[in-house]
């Protein structure tokens, strides 16, 4: 049997695997628990390497499970698309999960920390399969798993603000799955089918027999993964849950959960649904207004916020707003820029929420005003934090530029240079919030709450070093991974 | 379309005309009780509507159950949709396993299981 044959489902199985095997860790030999998971994850990531070298020099391909071929077993598509998703999930999973395995001995009971890393892994196997499947039911369940992995990293510090925190995001994600289930079922009804090929064959007769059946599948489509995604008027769950959780999680809720839906939103949009009938309706359209809304919105909610945590997840809703609007313009740069983004966001925002964790670790103090003077005393997170925040701003020579720069460019190929001016403000609305903290942090005197920190381990400072020569490093060499976008933006397109 | 020619259609396709009004009902419930164990049995009855619409899509009148006799031949139903609501159902399940442990989580820490007053105490904010 040769292995490497068999990547694209050990990729998921293998954290599935360990996920479950944690437990009995955690009981019987606990200090194996943090090098498993990251054993674990580190067999993900370099499953994720091996494939992205294999497209990119083959091309696309997919494996059948249990080699059944489609239309009667489940099929995983390794694309363009899929591999950079998968990359992304792993790589800053990976640091997220290395920088908790100290910072979680803090902020949770030592009893709960292996199921800890139980969740943890379950995470990061369901995101892997929503990117990966080419199946729309076998998602759906993934979507299932993750919702109760994602309430359950929240739920497991047990303060009264993550309980019920973890409470609204559990209703509203149900609501989003249930939303999801009733638009496969329109669409099974219709195409008899479950996998996105066949069914994106099955769909243009569907449409002139049955319209209104694929109208409202699209509609519940959008709304479930909306709210999942936390899409402008549907984020009400996300500012909680994201600023109430232990510091990795909220990491990893905010740079990879959401965007984990967004992706599968861009699959089933581009490769399922007909251009026709996505021409037909407004869908496109409402999903740009949507997103120019969470951009202008989540920045000004944002600007408001005295805790860092929350100033944070406010930045996220306005950040999956870029994504979605490089989703709806339908233009090569714009897609190529939202696409982007995911990863560029994933590692600015997991590394603005870790600093935010290390400064919680270090003082204790999580309100704006008790931070000031703290790059005195603790100048390694404090910068890490100034890459970070001049990368969401979209300061040249960071990553969040070029993803900016390229939605920007998409607005104006298809001739709408409003959705220019929409980029350019928010990019003036995230400095007005990011940079005085930047500025506190350097020429203010200390406040009394920072006067004297704790140390920081090593463990928690490599993560956030090598986050932040990151989010540099693909600000000044973007082709590295651009390549990877582009042919997936020209897949998507069908160019 | 006369009213005799509506009552017509909708018999002929009660199974998802129930399902839908099963669904608003559920819907319904969630968003307006501010009991929170009323919130999940809401949530319970919205993930039944939506299986019972997705079991109805695979009925054929008059099918069996599929399974294969050697020289007899039936009508059979489709078994796919009812494959995969056996997985919902247990998706269900475990949804409503964890809803309801975080709501014991909730009455400790609050002494209420109403919304509003959690929201009172907590001083803002909306759940």
């Amino acid at each position: 049997m040769n292995l490497s044959q068999h990547l694209p489902a050990l990729i998921i199985v293998v954290p599935l695997f360990f996920a479950f095997v944690m437990p009995l860790l955690a009981r019987w030999c606990k200090q194996w628990c943090v090098p498993t998971t990251l054993g674990a994850i580190i067999f993900s990531f370099g499953a994720a390497v091996k494939m992205t070298f294999q497209v990119m020099n083959t091309g696309p391909f997919s494996y059948y499970m249990g080699n059944w071929p489609p239309p009667w077993g489940i099929e995983l598509s390794i694309d363009y698309l899929t591999v950079f998703a998968a990359l992304t999930i792993n790589g800053v999973g990976l640091l997220i999960i290395w920088y908790g395995s100290k910072d979680l001995l803090h902020e949770l009971k030592s009893e709960v920390i292996g199921w800890y890393y139980t969740l943890y892994l379950l995470l990061m196997a369901s995101m892997t399969g929503i990117v990966i499947t080419n199946d729309i039911f076998n998602m759906f369940v993934f979507f299932e798993i993750c919702a109760i992995a994602s309430c359950g990293i929240i739920s497991i510090k047990e303060s009264r603000d993550c309980i019920e925190a973890a409470f609204k995001y559990l209703v509203l994600s149900v609501l989003g799955s249930g939303a999801f289930l009733l638009a496969i079922a329109l669409l099974y009804m219709v195409t008899g089918h479950l996998n996105f090929t066949f069914m994106a064959e099955a769909l243009p007769d569907a449409m002139v027999l049955y319209p209104k059946n694929l109208l409202v599948a699209l509609g519940l489509l959008v709304v479930g993964l909306g709210v999942k995604a936390a899409l402008f008027p549907l984020h009400a769950w996300l500012p909680d849950a994201h600023s109430s959780a232990p510091s990795p999680s909220s990491a990893v809720l905010s740079a990879l959960v959401i965007k984990v839906y967004a992706v599968a939103m861009i699959r089933l949009l581009y490769l399922v649904f007909p251009r026709e009938l996505l021409g037909m309706t407004p869908v496109m359209e409402m999903i740009l207004w949507m997103a120019t809304l969470a951009i202008i919105i989540g920045s000004m909610f944002a600007i408001v916020q005295d805790d860092i945590k929350k100033m944070l997840a406010y930045s996220s809703i306005a950040q999956i707003g870029y994504v979605f609007l490089g989703v709806g313009l339908m233009s090569e740069s714009a897609l190529v820029g939202g696409i982007l983004h995911i990863f560029n966001h994933a590692t600015m925002k997991s590394l603005l929420f870790l600093v935010a964790g290390a400064f919680i670790y270090g003082t204790g103090a999580r309100k704006l005003s008790e931070l000031k003077g703290i790059g005195h005393t603790m100048p390694i997170p404090t910068i890490a934090f100034c890459i970070g925040a001049f990368s969401m701003v979209g300061i040249p020579i960071t990553s969040g530029f070029i993803s900016k720069w390229y939605l920007a460019l998409g607005a104006l190929d298809v001739g709408r240079p409003f959705f220019t001016a929409v980029i350019l403000i928010s990019s003036l609305l995230n400095g007005i919030y990011y940079l005085p903290i930047v500025v506190n942090a350097f020429f203010s005197k200390p406040e009394e709450a920072v006067k004297e920190p704790k140390q920081l381990p090593r463990q928690m400072l490599v993560p956030l070093t090598l986050l932040s020569i990151g989010v540099i490093f693909f600000g000044i060499f973007p082709s590295l991974i651009l390549g990877i976008v582009y042919r997936a933006a020209q897949l998507l397109l069908g160019l | 379309m006369s009213i005799t020619e509506i009552v017509l259609r909708l018999h002929a396709n009660s199974y998802y005309f129930f399902a839908i009004l099963l669904f608003i009902i559920g819907f319904h419930t969630m968003l307006t009780h501010n009991n929170l164990i009323k919130k999940v049995i809401g949530m319970n009855i919205m993930d039944t509507a939506i299986f019972l619409l997705f079991v109805a899509i695979g009925y054929v009148r008059g099918g069996r159950s599929p399974i294969l006799e050697p020289g007899v031949d039936h009508v059979f139903i489709n078994p796919l949709p009812t494959a995969l609501i056996l997985t919902g159902i247990v998706v269900a399940v475990s949804v409503t396993a964890y809803a309801l442990s975080l709501i014991i989580k909730l009455y400790k820490h609050y002494g209420t299981i109403d919304a509003e007053e959690i929201m009172r105490i907590r001083g803002g904010g909306s759940l």
